[in-house]
């Protein structure tokens, strides 16, 4: 029975590693998923979410990109992918993915500022099951 | 040809489930007959499925655009070459292909076993029938690549261009065949509860599929990340992305069970422990196959899921793991441990830790991949980890693993007496210590980067001793020349030194992942005769000088070429390209990158942005400005060189023995006393 009850410290004490490893990387990596309408929500009722990072999966708005290339600023308003609302204007430094294109898709990863600019920190395409085209992608 | 694939579909669903009823039933009954159609079911199932491919392909060959999935991955201008890759260029096909895989791999077992494994066979095919089963029925209600639509287009959409690529070609299928090769070890096990045969014979039998599943699965990933490396172009290899760590999870169980498996042959331990970990490595497979064709994790937010696939999938992986649950409670009786761990200074006990912790760095990984789901469906709101939360949970464990690596193979049986670790570890760790400070002293200061290459000494110099020794000690007795007795030393026992030869390679790997802490980049915007510097963590200066932008149509595409000449601590090494393609069957361009590739460092140049298209397409001089990231990726070519390594390690271990030395290893004491005698010297 002794050697039974070290076998079990001895998972344990792994368990116990790994798990702190994972709580603490989660802690402190961990971001909000969020439509642009749930950002605003809130950010309404709890000021201070506007210090959290957060991820936005929205969808650039048409015609609103516009481009210093040369320094490589960016700047385009996103709304919600299924309603079309709440949009907000984004703001990022960097080369943009070739696959952004406006009316796509995105995932911004950033901070929302106070003067309601979301400053990203990256700026990912998405595209779902990434190599396989959507049923809808054929009929139009 | 494609209209019978469609019909050999249809045709092999339903042998393939009386096959599997016959299999179980006569393994029951012990009834030849029943037994005997199961086997021969397998066979036909295999050739039925050979025609479906056949018919896939045809379809692309010809361009049968009236179908969904030719239209969808396909288009008239698509090479040859790919259109045949069309198989397992989407989801639909690529189903399709995995069964064949199963079938092929099922046919092979039972033609080699149906005379030696009488008592197992019966399930063993059942189980086979069974699986097949499942993806056919996947195949032909959720996702029949043989699918019409109501009208046939002048031409596909064409195949995603990131896929038009070699990497593309063989990285899936080698993927695949690492997972259904693990179906071959999960019949067995499963035959084996089923019989109630359960001593060690059916890991004897198995012990090489295991091997050459594991070795598909590494060598996947690998072509994986190469891809990544090469054809993603953000300059890394890695993103934890959930399809990349899908295929990563049964690596990681497939690796304990390895290791576990001899704890079992040589001390008749972890017997239900090994049972577990084949029908969850197997679960694995499936998961990841279900994973990365089902869009599962990206999708949900906006994209469209199959859902029926969903469902199906997630019913067979409930259903097995009900069953196989079942069973083992059901025989726990046979499945106790022969022997206690005596110490935790002994060979079992540093395996048991490799395999602890290789399950932790599962379970984190499945985690982290599942944490947006698992949060949604706790609080509602998505949170997402993203790769920070990876790394800093496998960072500490992968150097836990590194440093077993070493310790594994020669810490002694049962319990290591003081003067076994003095004789074994002094020196390498001496070795690693020297390497830790050396580091330190030129300047490294990245703690995890210098724990990688001092643990890396010290695993490298305990297998260069083993070597050194085993040969030595060869030469003495057999008085041969060092050379044939560093050979006969390895084919003699190629499982113990093919596996050394594989941690060589994975020291390798972990040593090219801790380069990453050295990455440099830069960005620049560089009209035609600017130039950028850049400056390599060994010491070299990079200049790199825009040459100019120039356009032309290819097949398929338009391209956009920026050329720079590269000179290096100020001499010319030549012309680096890259280039932005834009495929008329794609509405956004992909980006070729340029790399420059040496021993030690990899020269990365992305172009960026091209300020303006129209005026490049036009040879408009004025619009020749450019954007350019230029990385230096330091050591990632050992990515490479290990998997070389550990692939010549895996074939070592794999290959066949000569039939005597087959007929010694089927008793396995009397390979646990010679290695116990080895380890205690």
């Amino acid at each position: 029975m002794k050697k039974r009850a070290r076998f079990l410290i001895g998972v344990a004490v792994v368990a116990v590693a790994v798990g702190y490893l994972m709580w603490t990387g989660a802690r402190e990596t961990m971001v909000y998923y969020l439509t642009p309408g749930e950002l605003m929500a809130k950010v309404s009722t709890d000021p201070t979410f506007r210090d959290m990072g957060v991820k936005v999966g929205a969808r650039v708005v048409p015609g609103s990109l516009v481009a210093d290339t040369k320094n490589l600023h960016y700047r385009f308003e996103v709304m919600d992918i299924e309603t079309g609302t709440t949009r907000f204007p984004v703001s990022y430094e960097g080369a943009l993915p070739d696959t952004f294109t406006e009316n796509g898709d995105v995932v911004v990863e950033g901070r929302i500022r106070e003067d309601g600019v979301f400053v990203a920190m990256s700026v990912l395409t998405k595209c779902g099951s990434r190599y396989e085209a959507a049923p809808e992608e054929f009929a139009r | 040809m494609t209209v019978l694939g469609e019909y050999a579909l249809w045709i092999a669903l339903p042998i393939s489930l009386w096959g599997a009823v016959l299999g179980f039933a006569g393994g029951a009954t012990r009834r030849g007959e029943m037994v005997l159609s199961s086997e021969r079911s397998v066979f036909v199932v295999f050739a039925l499925l050979c025609v479906a491919s056949a018919g896939i392909i045809a379809s692309f060959l010809g361009d049968h655009f009236e179908y969904w999935y030719v239209a969808n991955y396909s288009n008239r201008d698509l090479a040859t070459f790919f259109k045949v890759s069309g198989l397992w260029a989407g989801q639909r096909g690529s189903l399709v292909f995995w069964a064949l895989l199963l079938a092929l791999f099922s046919s092979v077992t039972v033609l080699l076993n149906s005379r030696r494994n009488r008592e197992f066979m019966p399930y063993v095919s059942g189980v086979f029938l069974t699986i097949l089963a499942f993806f056919l029925v996947v195949v032909l209600f959720a996702a029949n690549p043989f699918e019409r639509l109501p009208f046939a287009p002048a031409d596909g959409l064409g195949m995603n261009p990131q896929l038009q690529t070699y990497w593309m070609t063989i990285h899936p299928p080698t993927l695949y065949l690492g997972f259904t090769a693990f179906s071959v070890p999960f019949a067995f096990a499963v035959a084996a509860l089923l019989s109630g045969r359960l001593d060690g014979h059916w890991l004897v039998t198995t012990r090489r599929w295991t091997l050459a599943s594991w070795f598909f699965l590494a060598n996947g990933i690998i072509f994986g990340m190469h891809w990544a490396y090469e054809e993603l172009g953000w300059g890394g290899y890695w993103f934890w992305d959930p399809v990349e760590n899908a295929s990563l999870l049964p690596w990681l169980t497939a690796t304990a069970y390895l290791h576990s498996v001899m704890i079992q042959e040589n001390r008749g331990m972890l017997k239900m422990w090994n049972m577990s970990l084949v029908v969850l490595t197997f679960l694995l497979t499936i998961f990841a196959t279900f994973l990365t064709r089902s869009g599962l994790i990206e999708s949900v937010h906006s994209f469209v899921q199959n859902k029926e696939i969903g469902f199906i999938f997630l019913t067979f992986m409930g259903g097995v793991t009900a069953v196989c649950t079942g069973l083992i409670i059901w025989r726990r009786g046979s499945l106790q441990s022969e022997n206690h761990i005596q110490s935790f200074l002994s060979r079992e006990a540093a395996f048991l830790g490799n395999n602890l912790i290789l399950l932790g760095a599962a379970f984190a990984v499945l985690w982290g991949t599942l944490f947006p789901l698992i949060t949604e469906g706790v609080t509602g709101q998505q949170i997402a980890v993203g790769p920070p939360f990876f790394n800093q949970v496998n960072i500490p464990i992968g150097l836990v693993l590194l440093a077993l690596t070493g310790i594994g193979p020669v810490i002694a049986w049962r319990k290591a007496s003081r003067r076994n670790l003095q004789k074994n570890f002094t020196l390498p760790v001496v070795v690693g210590a020297g390497a830790v400070t050396g580091l330190l002293v030129a300047g490294g200061r990245d703690v995890y980067a210098l724990l990688t290459f001092g643990i890396s000494a010290f695993v490298l110099t305990i297998i260069v001793r083993e070597f050194w020794k085993g040969t030595q000690a060869r030469s003495r007795t057999s008085r041969e020349g060092l050379p044939s007795a560093f050979v006969r030393l390895v084919t003699q026992n190629r499982r113990r030194w093919g596996g050394y030869i594989v941690h060589v390679g994975v020291v390798l790997v972990f040593a090219a992942f801790a380069g990453q802490s050295f990455d440099v980049e830069v960005q620049h915007s560089l009209a035609p005769g600017e130039s950028a510097t850049v400056r390599s963590p060994f010491g070299h200066t990079y200049t790199l000088t825009h040459q100019g932008l120039s356009s032309y149509d290819a097949q398929n595409m338009f391209k956009v070429v920026a050329a720079l000449s590269l000179s290096r601590d100020g001499r010319d090494v030549g012309v680096l390209t890259s280039e932005k393609r834009y495929y008329t069957t794609a509405q956004q361009p992909t980006t070729e990158v340029g790399i420059r590739s040496s021993v030690f460092e990899d020269l990365y140049l992305i172009l960026a942005v091209v300020e303006d298209i129209e005026g490049v397409a036009r040879n408009d001089p004025a619009a020749q400005r450019a954007t350019f990231r230029i990385l230096i990726n330091p050591l990632v070519a050992w990515i490479w060189y290990g998997g070389l390594v550990l692939t010549v390690g895996a074939l070592i271990a794999i290959w066949p023995e000569a039939r005597r030395a087959r007929r010694a290893e089927a008793v396995p004491e009397e390979g646990a006393v010679r290695e116990a005698l080895q380890a205690a010297d």
